[in-house]
């Protein structure tokens, strides 16, 4: 039967997950973001392990790295850069967000209270020169966490651009239960274009995947600039449960 | 309205090779079962690495053994993938005319380019190219069925003038469709007098308006081969029984565990920024119109699943809104036992096929009848 994940929640939320404060928040719109997305195949024997039972894995295993600067939101300015696993709930496409390293500590809080964002502080880098855009993801302690760039800068139109929905494991604390939530932000597109992919570095263990995070093959790299608005969130589900049967609505 | 039935070939885990082999062999049991009932096609794709989903990356293969094992059934490569890096389009005329003559004139050749970033990554194929590769390999093929020499020197491959052996049996050549998934597809089948072989269900309203369409514009068509082939098929899951809970249970194992399956592959849209798969493809948009809210049983609309009379009802909109033929999948990752899949062949044989002009004599002769 088909694959699914088999994620061992608890340990993975021991030192990798922190509070939600409620389902219930307003949106934020934040204009003007700049967002390098890279796809890359990642390892199909250890991918299971990255998400929980509630998701499946994409086939081919395949990954995420997004690093995108919000230059102006309700808590000022802010970088983050995530990975994210490809992955579906029931049939639909979504990205398993493994950690995400914001900038500044007000951005990663309210990411987190609010969305559920497996969130800690680091130093994010993204820049677009005439030939590539570059970012760079280090951790607080200077870990170097990831370093891709997308080369052969090609312009296209935002309608060719498809971005996928986020789940992020979190614990509410409204009454202690780990939830996988779904932020599924809207985008509206500005400027955007691909080129080729390229990541540099990578350390798996960074990404709160132990070893088992690795980038195998290059499938895309896109660079878009867009107004995003992150909604109030209107589905949780189980970890321990598939999300066909395991997800629930937020009451409106 | 004509009926075939449809293989993607999905093999459950754990792969050994007793259940490969028991897969294929229950396909060949089906395809002979279906031919002897009246059943008019039998059509297969093309397929790479789509785990559990399709082991049918050999369609020729599977395909020249359905011809030997049935005596009437047209067969139905669809599609064959237009890209070269897949088939270079020689290998894909040479192919098929022999398929054409081992079957004794029975082949129809669906063409298509491929949706998933699981095949075109694993070919290194590039998605921007899959549709223009497509339009030249269809203008190519029937010339190098009809001409006896061949020369050609075009954007994606060329080769200097040769005999291309051997030619098909079916004079001029055999009908070719492509497959439509793709929003507008169905015109570009249209404007070259290509079958329409709809591989997405889709609305009863959006296929009829997509009919219409394609009816009105292959009126002028350019034909890419020797004769226009005005032909639309689509594609439908089919589960019957004489009990009706049995038939909607049963079918509706069948839907959940396709559309389950479907959804892990890597749509090239998905992965991929690129204006040529503007849609998602094929496996979503089957997921979608699949996984519909439904009726009272809980299957979705126009899909030939329950008792015969629901699916004789379903059957009878398709042919109200101009479809020409209906090809079903029987089964997925065989969630069906392979007897089910037998008797729901019969129940639709006896119970269904008769009350369509096309199929209901050949029924009653094969022992179906109202």
């Amino acid at each position: 039967m088909p694959r699914s994940g088999r994620m061992d929640v608890a340990a993975f939320a021991a030192n990798n997950v922190r509070e939600i404060h409620g389902f219930k928040t307003e949106a934020w719109t934040l204009k003007g973001a700049q967002i390098l997305n890279i796809h890359y195949e990642i390892d199909n024997d250890t991918v299971d392990d990255l998400i929980p039972v509630a998701l499946r894995p994409a086939i081919p295993a395949y990954a995420i790295f997004n690093v995108t600067h919000y230059p102006e939101s309700p808590v000022g300015p802010f970088s983050i850069g995530e990975v994210r696993v490809g992955s579906r709930a029931a049939v639909r496409p979504r990205g398993f967000v493994l950690r995400s390293y914001v900038s500044t500590e007000a951005a990663a809080n309210e990411l987190t209270r609010r969305w559920g964002y497996p969130a800690m502080v680091g130093k994010v880098y993204l820049r677009a020169f005439h030939d590539r855009i570059v970012a760079r993801v280090t951790t607080a302690a200077g870990k170097e966490a990831l370093e891709m760039e997308m080369i052969d800068r090609d312009f296209i139109s935002g309608n060719d651009v498809q971005f996928i929905s986020s789940m992020h494991l979190t614990r509410n604390r409204e009454d202690g239960k780990l939830v996988v939530v779904q932020v599924d932000p809207e985008w509206v597109f500005q400027k955007a274009e691909r080129g080729r992919p390229h990541i540099l570095k990578l350390d798996s263990q960074s990404w709160a995947a132990g070893d088992m995070l690795r980038a195998d093959y290059p499938i895309s790299a896109s660079y878009t600039i867009a107004d995003v608005t992150l909604s109030p969130i209107r589905y949780f589900c189980d970890p321990a449960q598939d999300a066909f049967r395991g997800t629930t609505q937020v009451a409106a | 309205m004509k009926f075939g039935i449809f293989y993607e070939i999905s093999v459950p885990r754990p792969w050994d090779r007793e259940k490969e082999k028991q897969v294929f062999d229950n396909c060949f049991e089906q395809v002979q079962l279906a031919d002897e009932l009246g059943f008019d096609s039998v059509w297969c794709v093309e397929h790479h690495f789509l785990e559990e989903y399709s082991h049918c990356s050999a369609p020729e293969i599977f395909l020249t053994a359905c011809a030997m094992k049935t005596k009437k059934m047209r067969i139905g490569h669809g599609i064959v993938i237009c890209v070269p890096q897949f088939n270079h389009p020689i290998k894909i005329a040479e192919r098929t005319a022999t398929m054409d003559i081992v079957s004794g004139g029975r082949l129809e050749v669906g063409t298509g380019r491929s949706a998933t970033w699981n095949e075109l990554g694993g070919f290194r194929a590039n998605p921007d190219e899959t549709k223009m590769t497509w339009d030249e390999f269809v203008r190519c093929i029937p010339k190098m069925w009809t001409q006896e020499r061949f020369g050609y020197e075009g954007r994606s491959w060329g080769m200097p003038v040769r005999a291309i052996i051997p030619k098909p049996y079916q004079k001029p050549h055999p009908p070719m469709w492509v497959a439509v998934t793709s929003p507008g597809t169905e015109i570009d089948a249209a404007e070259r007098g290509l079958g329409s072989l709809g591989l997405t269900f889709g609305s009863f309203k959006e296929q009829e308006d997509k009919v219409k369409n394609y009816r009105r514009i292959i009126k002028d068509c350019e034909p890419v081969g020797s004769f226009v082939n005005d032909k639309v098929s689509t594609v439908n899951f089919l589960f019957t029984h004489e009990d009706t809970e049995t038939g909607n249970k049963v079918g509706r194992r069948l839907l959940g565990t396709f559309n389950f399956m479907a959804a892990q592959l890597l749509a090239a849209r998905e992965a991929v920024p690129t204006k040529s798969y503007p849609s998602l493809g094929l496996l979503p948009t089957l997921r979608r119109e699949a996984a519909g809210p439904g009726d009272a049983a809980g299957v979705p609309e126009g899909i030939a699943i329950g008792d015969p009379e629901r699916v004789l009802r379903a059957c009878k909109k398709w042919e109200s809104v101009g479809v020409d033929r209906v090809n079903f999948l029987l089964n997925a990752l065989e969630t069906v036992p392979q007897e089910q899949v037998l008797n729901s062949l019969r129940v639709f044989a006896k119970h269904v096929m008769p009350h369509f002009q096309d199929t209901g004599a050949q029924a009653a002769a094969a022992g179906g009848g109202r």
